[in-house]
């Protein structure tokens, strides 16, 4: 390829060229003047005679050229001008598909952060993720991680992997104490082989030394995550072999991890993992790694070569069995060996359908815009149509005019692109912003190269999809009417072909409005409900002392001082204490056994939530309490039997009856019922009322601290803080928040689902709006005359716009029609996000149908109105 | 690209009458042109311009080489020369088509040999 001289001879090339087809014309020309021809008859012989010479000296030039590229960039060069001729046009197909696309992006690249990019591991393909599931149980309940014995049993006996690791599914919160004060960091346990099983290096320093995990505080050793290196501690080399204050105890720091490794579950954020062996000191809990019926490990193994998933999973599940031979339900324990991913295989149904149904919304948004560049492309080629016969007469071939047809859509389609890619980039920052402050959720969501490579493909599919019905269209051999400039008259066939594109459009866009709309009214009725507390007024502090090493009557007094402390702060009414909130991630149940009921079928108890709560809990919630009375400072004794049920557990049990003073045994122990509570919601907002007691708050060091205020909740945060301060700086609560910022978790699908179809929704309104009043508009411009010949025959202004009207709004019903019957059949898929509302709600429907009909009246009424003005003898003048 | 004209000439062909043509005598275009009209008793009705989408791809593969001058009749002309490698060029040109030729004969006449 010599192209690149070439190049620069190029132009003298050429010009040697021209210059030599002009003197051979000329030469001839002389020869038939000679001949007695006049010079203007021998020039046109001489003329026939060469042939087409604009065509001849292209073919001569393209010799020198290497052909495709250059032909391409010819005609990328003319797309570009041709573009740039119409700003206009090209600035509204170019925004239109921005927005599609990066809806689009954004969505794909959550999609690519949840699902598709591995964890930054040697060979993940290779890797097996073990939990035990119960073949009795569904859904996510099926699946249960291990105990530490149960770890070390598939470690030592299994036969299928090479190693074998485990980690601690849950972030520990941990106190840093750096220079006298706490700093709030999280910590993942993991078994000493757990970065050699994955295959990861350090990037400074070294990993844990594998060994058995047991042998004891004897080097309490910690790795530290790329970030946390960076952020806390200016990326300092010289930190190998320092100490760090965590939880009370002293850690060496023996190494940094990679900065792409951020664990192999996705949503825990780590600043440093340390070993098992470690479990006591860090997080206080001297019995968990002995413990074989507390389930908190992950376990993850390299599978030996040429060892399946199947196999290794078949291996486990023998070894599983025999140490649970000894449990009733043994028999149906099995383990699972799943890819380890981000999000593992028993989550990802619930992460696919989510993101699915936002892909599948973007999708149809992408389809309205190109099918409004479809639009705007067919019009222009009608004012093109000159343009294209010329070039079809001088010699242009099908072939090449339908390629520069490609060549604009598809320039147009990658500019929009790259704007997508933008847009992308500014709104997933935004959009990371929604996940609720109250969980450590740490998300990523990069640009990487699968994003790039989907928009490249959705870029190119759009411009094909948008550019192809036109440069088929722009072939078709009418020149010689486009030639002579005559204008189409009624072009039914072009007209009928954009009409359908519109149909189309509002067909889509209805499917998203109406979908959007039953999302937000979803919202609106999540918002609503109500959860059986105030979410006012209310600020939340959840602490733990105990990981400092405080022993259970340090705890006491810590809280006792703590909650007297608050209660003097001005602005506070009450304050009281509970080990769980509802609507949060945890739940305990307790098995509970009441005279004349039989337990559910398989179990020997009846289960029922249970919650520990300090005196004054439900005062400073905002749930009523409807009969009886309340924990107060007297029920506070070791023995206290009293127990507080909700309405729906009295109508359970002593329906008909005053169930205060009732008696039943939670567990072994004769309780007796004090008061009953309002019933509230305590999983999920969607729940049926379910059963829930509360006892009295025993020696749990992890608390929450709840504080009912009447000024602002940031203000008392803030004093809160303050106070703890005082009692022990090295303290760190875990989270603080107002009640409506812990509200936010319990309403993250519903608030994202509402927010994001909305956002959509407009988005194919405006876009669709766009259309219907583009082709309207063109409508007129093509119909001038004919308006002009029949306002000159007496119509008046009010006939005018109804004609145009008639025409706009007939395709608006069409597509309104269609877009009814594809809603019902589309909004199935969303019934499990949506809260008090049907998938086939009449009355969202009905408004939103009436609402596009109204948007798209006025859209064809601007034009209508200017079809309207007219003057008739202009329009005819014209002619 | 190698277009020539499609009605009358095979490709290859005009490239090979322009090298012939050079073998004699360097020429211009129109000169050639002429020559291939006279020589083949205007039976082969070849666009004039054909000629020189041929001509730069001879001069391309470096068949031929060209220098602007003036002819005999005192006109500017851009001379074309035929090259080492033109003549060995058109040498196997031509015994190809003349086996070409040899074979299409024998088959449009079955009974006479193309040699007599």
């Amino acid at each position: 390829m010599n192209w690149i001289p070439n190049t620069f001879r190029r132009r003298k090339l050429y010009d040697d060229l021209s210059e030599e087809m002009r003197l051979h014309l000329e030469e001839r020309t002389e020869q038939l003047m000679g001949e007695g021809m006049s010079r203007e008859e021998a020039g046109r012989q001489a003329r026939r005679a060469f042939g087409n010479r604009t065509l001849l000296e292209e073919r001569s030039r393209e010799v020198w050229q290497w052909p495709t590229l250059e032909s391409i960039l010819t005609d990328l060069r003319y797309a570009l001008r041709q573009l740039r001729k119409s700003p206009g046009f090209s600035i509204t197909v170019v925004l239109s598909l921005t927005l599609g696309l990066g809806a689009n992006t954004t969505i794909f690249t959550f999609v690519n952060a949840l699902l598709l990019r591995p964890p930054a591991v040697a060979d993940a393909g290779r890797l097996g993720e073990v939990m035990e599931r119960n073949a009795k149980a569904s859904g996510i309940e099926a699946y249960l991680p291990l105990s530490y014995p149960g770890y070390a049993l598939l470690r030592d006996h299994n036969r299928t992997f090479s190693g074998f690791a485990a980690f601690d599914g849950d972030p520990h919160p941990v106190s840093w104490s750096r220079d006298g004060a706490g700093l709030m960091v999280y910590g993942q346990l993991v078994s000493s082989n757990f970065f050699s099983v994955l295959g990861v290096e350090p990037a400074l320093g070294r990993f844990f030394q594998p060994n058995n995990d047991q042998s004891g505080p004897d080097a309490p050793a910690v790795v530290i995550s790329y970030s946390f290196w960076q952020r806390q501690l200016a990326a300092d080399r010289s930190v190998i072999g320092r100490a760090l204050k965590l939880n009370g105890s002293s850690y060496t720091v023996i190494g940094v991890a990679p900065p792409s490794f951020t664990g192999i579950i996705l949503g825990a954020r780590h600043d440093f993992w340390a070993p098992l062996a470690m479990t006591p000191t860090l997080i206080h809990d001297p019995d968990r790694m002995g413990s074989d019926t507390s389930s908190w490990l992950f376990g993850v193994g390299r599978l030996k070569p040429g060892v399946s998933r199947g196999q290794a999973q078949a291996d486990l599940s023998v070894l599983t069995r025999s140490t649970r031979s000894s449990e009733p339900n043994a028999a149906v324990l099995d383990a699972s060996v799943f890819p380890v991913q981000f999000v593992p295989s028993p989550f990802r149904g619930y992460v696919t359908a989510f993101t699915g149904l936002l892909m599948a919304a973007v999708g149809l948004v992408l389809l309205i815009a190109c099918a409004n560049a479809a639009n705007l492309v067919l019009a222009r080629a009608m004012t093109r149509r000159r343009e294209l016969a010329v070039r079809a007469a001088l010699g242009a071939s099908r072939f090449r005019i339908v390629r520069q047809a490609f060549t604009e859509s598809l320039l147009l389609s990658m500019i929009a692109g790259a704007g997508g890619l933008m847009l992308a980039y500014w709104s997933i920052p935004f959009l990371l912003n929604l996940t609720p402050a109250s969980i450590p959720l740490f998300l990523e969501a990069p640009l990487d190269w699968r994003v790039f490579s989907f928009t490249l493909a959705a870029s190119v599919l759009s411009g094909i999809v948008f550019g192809v019905v036109p440069a088929l269209r722009s072939t078709r051999r009418d020149l010689l009417p486009a030639l002579k400039d005559e204008r189409q008259l009624a072009g039914p066939r072009r007209s009928r072909l954009r009409g359908s594109i519109v149909v189309a459009q509002i067909t889509v866009c209805l499917v998203l409005l109406i979908s959007a709309g039953l999302c937000v009214r979803s919202l609106l009725n999540a918002r609503s409900i109500d959860p059986g507390f105030s979410t006012n007024n209310i600020a939340v502090a959840q602490l733990d002392p105990g990981s400092l090493g405080y022993t259970k009557s340090q705890d006491r007094e810590f809280y006792r001082q703590l909650l007297e402390r608050v209660r003097e702060l001005p602005g506070v009414t009450s304050a009281s204490l509970s080990d769980y909130l509802p609507l949060g991630t945890d739940r305990l149940v307790h098995g509970v056994h009441i005279d004349g009921f039989s337990p559910p079928p398989g179990l020997d108890h009846i289960p029922v939530q249970v919650a520990s709560v300090a005196p004054d809990f439900f005062n400073t919630m905002g749930t009523p309490v409807l009969n009886g009375r309340e924990f107060s400072s007297a029920d506070i004794h070791p023995g206290s039997n009293g127990v507080i049920i909700n309405q729906t557990m009295a109508n359970h049990f002593w329906p008909g009856r005053n169930p205060v003073g009732q008696h039943f045994k939670d567990d072994d122990e004769t309780v007796e019922i004090i008061g009953v509570v309002k019933t509230g919601k305590y999983r999920s907002l969607g729940e049926d009322p379910q059963d829930f007691m509360y006892r009295t708050l025993g020696s749990q060091s992890q608390e929450f601290l709840v504080v009912r205020c009447d000024a602002g909740e940031q203000a008392t945060l803030d004093e809160i803080r303050k106070v703890i301060q005082t009692l022990d700086p090295n303290v760190v609560p875990m989270e603080m928040e107002s009640i409506s910022q812990y509200m936010a978790l319990p309403l993250f699908a519903a608030h994202t689902t509402g927010l994001l179809l909305a956002v959509f929704g407009s988005v194919a309104l405006l876009l669709a709006t766009i259309g219907l009043s583009g082709v309207v508009s063109y409508t007129v411009s093509q119909r001038t005359n004919e308006i002009g010949v029949r306002m000159a025959l007496g119509a008046d202004r009010l006939d005018v716009v109804r004609l145009i009207l008639k025409q706009g709004m007939r395709l608006t019903m069409i597509g309104v029609l269609c877009g009814l019957v594809l809603s019902f059949a589309a909004t199935r898929v969303l019934s499990g996000l949506l809260y008090g509302i049907k998938p086939g709600d009449p009355a969202t429907f009905a408004a939103v149908s009436l609402f596009l009909v109204a948007v798209a009246f006025l859209s064809c009424y601007v034009p209508a109105r200017r079809a309207a003005s007219i003057d008739p003898m202009k329009s005819l003048r014209a002619e | 690209m190698t277009e020539t004209n499609p009605r009358d000439l095979f490709p290859g062909a005009l490239e090979m009458m322009i090298l012939e043509s050079l073998r004699r005598q360097p020429a211009h275009g129109y000169a050639l042109v002429q020559h291939i009209q006279q020589r083949s008793n205007n039976l082969l009705q070849v666009e004039e311009g054909s000629l020189y989408p041929a001509l730069q791809r001879l001069l391309k593969s470096k068949l031929v080489k060209a220098e602007w001058g003036v002819s005999s009749t005192n006109r500017r002309v851009r001379t074309y020369q035929i090259t080492a490698s033109g003549m060995r060029h058109l040498e196997q040109q031509i015994s190809s088509f003349e086996r070409m030729f040899e074979g299409i004969a024998l088959v449009l006449n079955p009974g006479k040999s193309p040699a007599s």
